[in-house]
C-alpha cells in the first residue's frame, strides 16, 4: 500500500485514524508493519502490501 | 452477544469460501457488466471523481473502469484470495488500484473519503440483514457530498428463480475438478431491495431491473452526518 492510503483508511470498528506502525518499504510501498488505531490501540497488520482491516472477529486465526 | 457472533461466524465462511475459490472464480470474471460501465461513465463525467471504490472488488474488473477516470481507486475485498487475482490483473492490465481487505458492513475508510463508488454482485453475500443494512449505511457514511454509487444485487426477477419474497438461499460453485462449493446468497425481491435502500442512510436516485439483478443509484445523505 502507499502511505498516502492512510489518509481515507480508518479504524473499522470506532472510524478513528490509523498510525504506521513498525513499517517495512519496498521503495515507495509499504510492504509490511501494522496499522494502529489512535482510540482503540487496536492493530491491523499488513500483510505482503496489503492491510488486513477485517474487524479483529474476522481475522483469519493464521494457521502457519 | 450469541448474535453477534453468529454474525461474525457467517461472514468468516463467506470470506472462506471465496479464498477457496478464488483462482477459478476470477477467471470467469473476464469483463465489467455494461449496468457498470455506463453507471462509471455518467458519474465520472461529474466535476468531482477523485477516489473511487469498488466495493467488494474480487479481481478488479471494476476497479479497472473507474481506475480510468478517478484520480486514485481502493479496491476493498472480504477475501484475500480474490485481493490477490486482483493484483495479479492491475499488473498484467497497468492500472493502479490500493488494496484493501475489509468488511462491507465495517468498512475502513474515513467519513466522506469516496466521490464514486460501485458496489455490485456483493451485498447479496452478507448473510443477515442486519450486516446488509449496515453496509448500505456504510457506504452513506463514506460517500462524499457529492458522491455516487452503484448498487446492485441479485433479484427474485430473474429466471432462475420462481419465488417473489426475497430469500436466503445457497448457489453451488462448482471447481475445475468437479468440486462443488456452496455460496450463501440473500436473493432480493425488488420491492425489498428498494426498501432497504430507502431506509438506509443512502439517498436513493434511481432503480431498475437488468438481466435479473437490481440496480440502484444513490447518493450520500446528510442524514449520516453531525453523528
Amino acid at each position: 500500500m502507499k502511505e498516502s492510503l492512510l489518509d481515507i483508511l480508518c479504524c473499522p470498528l470506532d472510524k478513528h485514524d490509523l498510525e504506521l506502525a513498525d513499517a517495512e518499504y519496498d521503495g515507495e510501498e509499504v510492504v509490511g508493519g501494522d496499522l494502529v488505531c489512535t482510540e482503540c490501540g487496536e492493530a491491523y497488520p499488513i500483510e505482503d502490501g496489503i492491510p488486513n482491516l477485517l474487524p479483529p472477529d474476522m481475522r483469519e486465526e493464521t494457521p502457519a | 452477544m450469541a448474535g453477534d457472533q453468529e454474525r461474525a461466524h457467517s461472514r468468516d465462511d463467506v470470506r472462506d469460501t471465496y479464498d477457496r475459490i478464488a483462482t477459478h472464480f476470477a477467471s470467469t470474471r473476464e469483463y465489467a457488466w455494461p449496468e457498470v460501465e455506463s453507471f462509471v461513465t455518467s458519474a465520472t463525467d461529474r466535476e468531482s471523481s477523485g477516489v473511487g471504490l469498488d466495493l467488494g472488488c474480487g479481481n478488479c474488473r471494476h476497479a479497472e473502469l473507474l481506475a480510468a477516470d478517478c484520480e486514485s481507486v481502493v479496491g476493498l475485498d472480504v477475501s484475500r484470495g480474490l485481493i490477490e487475482t486482483g493484483r495479479t490483473r492491475a499488473l498484467e492490465r497497468e492500472f493502479d488500484v490500493e488494496l484493501v481487505q475489509g468488511d462491507a458492513a465495517s468498512l475502513p475508510l474515513a467519513d466522506d473519503a469516496i466521490d464514486v463508488a460501485v458496489y455490485v454482485a456483493t451485498l447479496h453475500h452478507l448473510p443477515t440483514r442486519a450486516a446488509r443494512r449496515a453496509s448500505l449505511d456504510e457506504l452513506a457514511r463514506v460517500l462524499s457530498p457529492d458522491g455516487r454509487a452503484l448498487v446492485s444485487a441479485w433479484s427474485t426477477a430473474h429466471d432462475r428463480f420462481d419465488a417473489t419474497e426475497g430469500f436466503d438461499t445457497t448457489v453451488e460453485w462448482t471447481l475445475p475438478g468437479g468440486e462443488p462449493v456452496d455460496r450463501f446468497y440473500h436473493i432480493y425481491a425488488p420491492d425489498e431491495f428498494e426498501a432497504d435502500l430507502e431506509d438506509s442512510n443512502l439517498e436513493l436516485r434511481e432503480w431498475e431491473l437488468s438481466s435479473g439483478n437490481c440496480y440502484a443509484t444513490v447518493a450520500g445523505d446528510d442524514r449520516s452526518r453531525g453523528r
